[in-house]
């Protein structure tokens, strides 16, 4: 909550000290990585991380001497190292979200675009840079369905679709409060309200649709892995669903699939910790990241849509069909309203308390 | 020979000061600190009445209680007769059994907890054998709702009901029990009024073992849990993660520990007067 960091600032610092010198502890333990020639990166960790490994980190290395050491933090904790003066990290990789709510507690340093000697700012999606963050790729959020539940034709298209449990019986999953995001959006299209007047979002018309469907949902996801291993064990035979995370397991043979209809276009970003210790070689690796090649490979592995546009001429059509953001689907599309969320999320966290125990 | 007084502390006094140094001293920190964050007094009065107030918290307190009183119940039920066994076994099989009981402990509950999600499913094992031995014809809701948050806790916190009522059974004389079937007393008889009362103080001290451990779970309801099977930790761990709202999670943290610690006090009463008995 805001309010507990302004005025009181001086005594909230004294004992978030304490707090994050523990929570620093594995990274002072490495010793090696806090020396120069080391960037520490926030990732989400678990496939990411290897697919970034190989496409990015380990490049990376070999081009600059520079190692990469990736970390797993939560917003949370990267608040609590901010306010203690003790930052330990360099690169935040992570929503748009999170990154938003540091930017407005000044927690973040600019992004040097004027040093990229290996990318060109111009070749970034306008949108998708500003002063403190610049996207790595889009993501979407979709709607997927079970091949053997829904055979041929018939299967949940859309959003009232998915709503109308008689029509297409079976447990569901939505995208659970831990996300961040739940999917409000996604329950007042259902309601009938058009993508482009989403927002501001009608909180109680949301809850209200959401309410309707509650008793089809099995679960309400809270982390990608869980939303992937739901629908592969057929636990629910629709839900919503991060597209890369749904392509990996249908590349594996399961029997899903999903539509582009109505789907959430939301952006991976990464962002430069005020008072990191290693901010030149933070710069660095962004400039590497934010290249064509480099974001062909992990954007073709992550089927997560590059924010560098000359990055879609190296990837396999094929595959650039798959992605978010391709002029094929870029009309069924809605943008998620960070901004909106960043300002209602304590309220909506709140409510979603009382609504999920009610 | 009895140990003096000051000896006594300080044999306990490296333990202390590890437990005040990462335990009492962050946490004391952490609620003063996120409290005084608030203000004076009255803000947080107010801050208190909206916290402890709001229809979740209330709601969740109940659960977790509802939830921990659950669990702490079929651990008796499966644990008393498990432990009467084991207090009867010697040799190679009181091994075996007791390797069984405490082995899992050296497993990741998080690899324990997914393990019961790979049975459960509704297309798991246990559903798969019940559909072909065609004893039903849907699939059992066993997971994701509250019977699958019972069956993970149960399983997890059973071996503390079982050597906590093992270790006040080997206590009771053997000889008592032979005594009253001498006396002509029917077995049911003497279970209920002999073997019973002995290892009574061995059940209350396995029910609030399991019952506190369980008021602080997190991984095994957040995990196997439905939508509505919210716990204290988890609630808390929700207001700091997306709030940031520290001093709510104090407010939270300190009646989770209230409950915890009114309970630990009887506990710890139990078990000094079962103690008393071998010395």
């Amino acid at each position: 909550m805001t309010m507990s960091l302004k005025g009181m600032r001086s005594s909230r610092r004294q004992f978030l000290v304490g707090g994050a010198t523990l929570l620093a502890a594995p990274y002072v333990l490495k010793g090696k990585a806090l020396a120069a020639g080391q960037v520490i990166v926030r990732t989400p960790g678990g496939v990411y991380d290897e697919i970034m490994r190989k496409n990015v980190y380990d490049p990376f290395t070999e081009a600059t001497g520079i190692t990469v050491v990736p970390v797993a933090a939560t917003v949370a904790k990267l608040l609590a190292m901010f306010e203690s003066g003790n930052v330990e990290l360099d690169l935040i990789d992570t929503g748009e979200g999170p990154l938003i709510q540091l930017e407005r507690k000044g927690a973040l340093t600019p992004i040097d675009y004027g040093s990229w000697k290996l990318s060109k700012p111009e070749n970034i999606t306008e949108e998708y840079k500003s002063e403190f963050r610049v996207t790595d790729f889009a993501y979407a959020t979709v709607l997927a369905y079970n091949t053997d539940t829904f055979k041929g034709d018939a299967h949940p298209d859309n959003w009232p679709d998915f709503w109308d449990a008689e029509k297409f019986p079976g447990p569901r999953m939505l995208a659970d409060m831990a996300t961040g995001t739940p999917n409000l959006e996604f329950a007042l299209i259902a309601d009938g309200v058009a993508l482009k007047d989403l927002y501001p979002l009608d909180v109680d018309r949301a809850f209200k649709s959401l309410s309707r469907i509650r008793p089809a949902i099995t679960r309400f996801w809270d982390t990608g892995a869980l939303s992937a291993q739901l629908m592969t064990d057929a636990e629910v035979v629709t839900g919503s669903i991060w597209n890369g995370r749904l392509q990996a397991v249908m590349d594996k043979g399961a029997p899903l699939s999903f539509t582009w209809n109505q789907h959430m276009l939301q952006l991976q970003q990464v962002a430069i910790f005020k008072d990191s210790p290693n901010v030149a070689e933070a710069q660095q690796l962004i400039d590497f990241m934010m290249q064509p090649s480099v974001q062909a490979g992990y954007g073709a592995a992550l089927r997560y849509s590059p924010s560098n546009t000359k990055a879609f001429d190296l990837i396999d059509p094929k595959i650039v069909e798959q992605m978010p953001g391709n002029p094929a689907t870029r009309d069924k599309a809605f943008v998620q309203n960070v901004a909106w969320w960043e300002d209602n999320r304590d309220a909506i966290n709140k409510r979603w308390s009382s609504w999920i125990l009610g | 020979m009895p140990l003096g007084r000051l000896s006594q502390w300080l044999l306990l006094a490296p333990a202390l000061a590890l437990l005040s140094a990462l335990f009492l001293v962050p946490i004391v920190w952490f609620i003063a600190g996120s409290l005084a964050s608030l203000g004076g007094a009255s803000e947080i009065w107010g801050e208190t009445q909206r916290t402890l107030g709001s229809t979740a918290i209330v709601k969740t307190i109940l659960n977790t209680n509802v939830i921990a009183l659950t669990v702490t119940l079929f651990a008796l039920l499966l644990g008393y007769p498990m432990s009467f066994a084991l207090s009867r076994l010697k040799g190679a099989a009181f091994t075996l059994v007791l390797v069984c009981i405490v082995l899992p402990y050296f497993t990741s509950i998080i690899v324990r907890t997914y393990a019961w999600m790979v049975l459960l499913g509704r297309r798991g094992i246990v559903n798969d054998m019940l559909l072909s031995l065609g004893l039903i014809d849907q699939p059992l809701a066993l997971l994701y709702n509250r019977t699958g948050v019972i069956i993970g806790m149960t399983y997890v916190l059973l071996p503390y009901m079982v050597l906590t009522l093992y270790a006040a059974m080997k206590a009771v004389d053997m000889r008592l029990l032979q005594a009253a079937e001498g006396m002509g007393a029917r077995p049911f008889e003497v279970f209920r009024r002999v073997f019973l009362p002995l290892t009574m103080h061995g059940v209350l001290a396995g029910c609030l073992i399991v019952f506190i451990l369980a008021i602080g779970y997190f991984i095994t309801p957040a995990l196997m849990g439905g939508p509505s099977d919210m716990m204290m930790a988890m609630l808390i761990e929700r207001e700091i993660e997306l709030s940031q709202n520290w001093p709510a999670a104090a407010l939270m943290t300190i009646v989770l520990l209230a409950i915890t610690l009114a309970l630990y006090s009887i506990y710890s009463r139990f078990n000094d007067q079962s103690g008393a008995e071998g010395f």
